[in-house]
């Protein structure tokens, strides 16, 4: 396409297409003018118009887990691209895929602080993986090709490009749609080995393995490998929050959720194994406690990561691997045809029999000490299907939903993981609705985190994207709450949020279809008329106001020293 | 805690030192030393940092560092397989004809040039290794240094 002259906003867009792009979340503003013009002729590019810029950045982050491409968020300079940081850093945190294009005052302005500039590239070099200002629009074709290629391969991340207005309204002549790439990024791609051999024998070799499946499993598409592995060595799964999803939690052999609001057995099973195979997964404190004597003590560890600079940063590992998780597996599965696997050993049994302990537990709906916030969850598993998606706000209702609910498919549970974002879920729904608009989504929200997000309701309705958000209504910061009550002596400082707002009324104010659920019971005609009103839909669910998330590992504590394991079923 | 080298090839870009040293900030590792000059390859620089750290730490940062997109090539400069040099400039006082004689006997021992010359003082150049920089400061002290600037490590492997 040489030789025909472009104005720099028509350039991007002209990437942007090559790339694939078929939505775009943003708002537009004075330095964004020229950009907007040339979007709006991109039939091809389906733009989303949120309400808050921190939403278009979960949005586009949400979009991204769920379709495994790379999301797109757009904001205008100054105050646009500042909102955006919230979302960015919390895409970045968990690996997620997302391009951000962000507006700029003319390059004569830069640095004089002109209206709406913001030091957009400086700002966000440490929470995005890589980071463009362009100066010129000759540069474009090779910086938006670059953006998508860093953001969605290694270890998936943020790249922002700012893009200055004049460099937008410049025109100029450039070749589109170049291929070539920066000579300092090649990410470790195949693993090596020599390291996956000593894996497999490590792992035949043991006898009670133990796989731990991170967000990495699901992002490298390793779901069914991992699942032929644990089947063929007779290996326990546990995941961490971001691994939910990478076995069904209904496999006999998953043990589900592990760490500080984990699964009794799963940290059980971590404190138990004798080899530990460690996959896309940054051994973050929240999934090993903070008496790192009790995490696998006795086990040969192995560590699957694409990214170097995870491996031995938190634990000391005996086997690295660097790589992709899904070539590791394939190779360790390739190396353990030739070993002979044992089976019907004491350990599978042991595995099996914590599984259906935890599953009893969950299926037993009204087991005694079971909280409303359980009971909800636990109905949700009963009335949801196995595609719906879920996205959780942060706090005691991401905790009750990463507990007890049953996840069976890979990217179906969307949760801020490192960042632990309240506001992010329904704005992670809007983006995962739009990518799979077939699929029923809910947000499993708190009542504080929704009310940090919830204007962009005007974006469901409007957009016709309906999803629906189901309130954990306890009137409190419940997570801070239940710490200040278990650890400050139940001196509730700050935590309470009165009575306001009516949810009903407010879902109502933006056209949403809005109803209570007193009891628990109610829960699955109101998710039925929600999803038969085909509106965006809130749901107030009353919560016991003082539930608790439990069992939970205390601060200090190792994951052997659960509290709160009365309700649990011994094995 | 150790004195570690650490060289840096990368993209000769706006942004990249920021975005080098913001890996060290966030650990709170203080740079002691950088330098930063083009090299034989046109469009790339080379950085030579020097910090204190441990070896975990160190190896921490070194890994971040690769993962820096416009860093090309990271070295962790081992003492014993690499040529260290520092550049000193000072000025020092030459009071009198003694002083004067004896800091210029010094500094033909150490091997240092005298850049300029006044009436009441002397601007010694030494390039070297920072350790007999660190002795030849020492011993000039004693006549009074009025200025001390170093240009800070570069280093260069051996084969
Ligand atoms: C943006 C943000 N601010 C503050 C916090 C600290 N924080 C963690 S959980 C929590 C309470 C969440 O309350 P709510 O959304 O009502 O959920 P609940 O715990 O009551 O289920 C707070 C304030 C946070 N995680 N994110
Ligand atoms: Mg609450």
């Amino acid at each position: 396409m040489a030789g025909k002259k472009l104005s720099g906003a028509e350039i991007v867009v002209e990437e942007l297409k090559k790339e694939g792009v078929e939505v775009a979340f943003g708002i537009p503003g004075g330095a964004l003018l020229d950009f907007y013009e040339a979007l709006q002729q991109a039939e091809e590019i389906r733009h989303i118009l949120m309400r808050h810029e921190q939403c278009a950045a979960h949005a586009a982050d949400g979009y991204a887990r769920v379709s495994g491409r790379t999301g797109v968020c757009i904001a205008t300079s100054g105050p646009g691209a500042t909102n955006l940081i919230t979302g960015l850093t919390n895409a970045n945190m968990d690996s997620s895929p997302v391009v951000a294009l962000t507006g700029q005052v003319p390059t004569s302005a830069i640095g004089s602080n002109a209206f709406q500039e913001a030091s957009t590239f400086t700002i966000t070099m440490p929470i995005t993986k890589h980071n463009f200002l362009v100066t010129r629009a000759e540069d474009l074709p090779r910086v938006i090709h670059n953006a998508f290629y860093i953001a969605n391969t290694g270890r998936k991340g943020v790249v922002l490009v700012d893009l200055p207005k004049d460099v937008q309204a410049s025109k100029v002549e450039v070749e589109l749609h170049p291929e070539e790439t920066f000579p300092g990024y090649k990410p470790n791609i195949n693993p090596n080995k020599v390291q996956t051999k000593k894996a497999a024998e490590a792992l035949a070799n043991a006898e009670r393995p133990l796989i731990l499946a991170g967000g990495g499993v699901i992002s490298a598409g390793a779901t069914e490998e991992l699942r032929t592995l644990a089947e063929t060595l007779g290996a326990g799964v546990v995941t961490t929050l971001m691994g939910k999803g990478a076995i069904p939690e209904s496999h006999p052999l998953c043990l589900g959720m592990a760490g500080m609001h984990g699964r009794i057995y799963a940290n059980r099973a971590l404190n138990e194994c004798d080899a530990l195979l460690a996959l896309g997964t940054r051994f973050s404190d929240r999934l090993t406690g903070w008496q790192l004597d009790q995490f696998a003590p006795d086990a040969t560890l192995i560590q699957v990561d694409v990214d170097a600079a995870e491996i031995n940063k938190n634990i000391p590992v005996d086997i690295p691997i660097v790589g992709d998780v899904k070539l590791a597996l394939s190779d360790i599965l390739k190396w353990l045809k030739k070993e002979s696997i044992r089976e019907g050993s004491v350990w599978l049994q042991r595995v099996k029999e914590m599984h259906s302990a935890c599953e009893e537990c969950i299926k037993d709906i009204h087991r005694p000490g079971s909280s409303v916030s359980d009971i909800l969850i636990k109905e949700l598993n009963n009335i949801l299907d196995d595609d719906t998606i879920i996205t959780t706000e942060v706090g005691q209702c991401q905790m009750f939903a990463a507990h007890y609910y049953m996840t069976k498919k890979p990217r179906t549970f969307i949760s801020s993981g490192g960042l632990g974002t309240m506001g992010f879920g329904f704005p992670a729904a809007i983006g995962a609705k739009v990518a799979a608009p077939d699929k029923q989504v809910v947000d499993i929200a708190g009542d504080g985190s929704f009310l940090m997000t919830c204007h962009d309701l005007a974006t469901c309705v409007e957009n016709d994207i309906p999803v629906v958000v189901c309130i954990f209504d306890n009137r409190y910061l419940g997570m801070v709450r239940q710490w200040q009550e278990l650890f400050f002596d139940k001196r509730y400082s700050h935590t309470n949020l009165g009575i306001t707002p009516d949810f009903i009324k407010l879902g109502e104010a933006f056209g949403c279809y809005a109803e209570r659920v007193e009891k628990p019971e109610d829960l699955k005609s109101a998710l039925k008329n929600a999803f038969e009103s085909g509106k965006p839909a809130v749901l107030d669910m009353i919560v016991g106001k003082e539930d608790k998330v439990l069992p939970m590992i205390p601060p200090g504590g190792g994951i052997t020293g659960m509290i709160g394991t009365e309700r649990c079923r011994r094995v | 805690m150790q004195t570690r080298v650490i060289s840096l090839l990368v993209e000769d870009n706006p942004g990249v030192l920021t975005r080098m040293s913001g890996m060290f900030t966030m650990r709170g590792i203080n740079i002691s030393s950088l330098t930063v000059s083009p090299c034989e390859k046109p469009g790339l620089s080379r950085m030579t940092v020097t910090i204190e750290a441990s070896e975990s730490e160190l190896e921490k940062v070194r890994k971040q560092l690769s993962n820096l997109i416009e860093v090309i090539k990271v070295v962790d400069l081992k003492e014993h397989d690499a040529i260290i040099r520092d550049l000193c400039l000072m000025k020092v006082h030459t009071k009198n004809v003694e002083a004067r004689t004896e800091v210029m006997q010094l500094a033909e021992s150490y091997g240092a040039k005298i850049a300029d010359a006044s009436l009441d003082s002397l601007i010694l150049e030494l390039a070297d290794e920072p350790e007999r920089i660190d002795r030849f400061i020492e011993l000039m002290k004693h006549f009074g240094i009025k200025q001390l600037f170093r240009t800070g490590i570069t280093a260069i492997a051996r084969d």
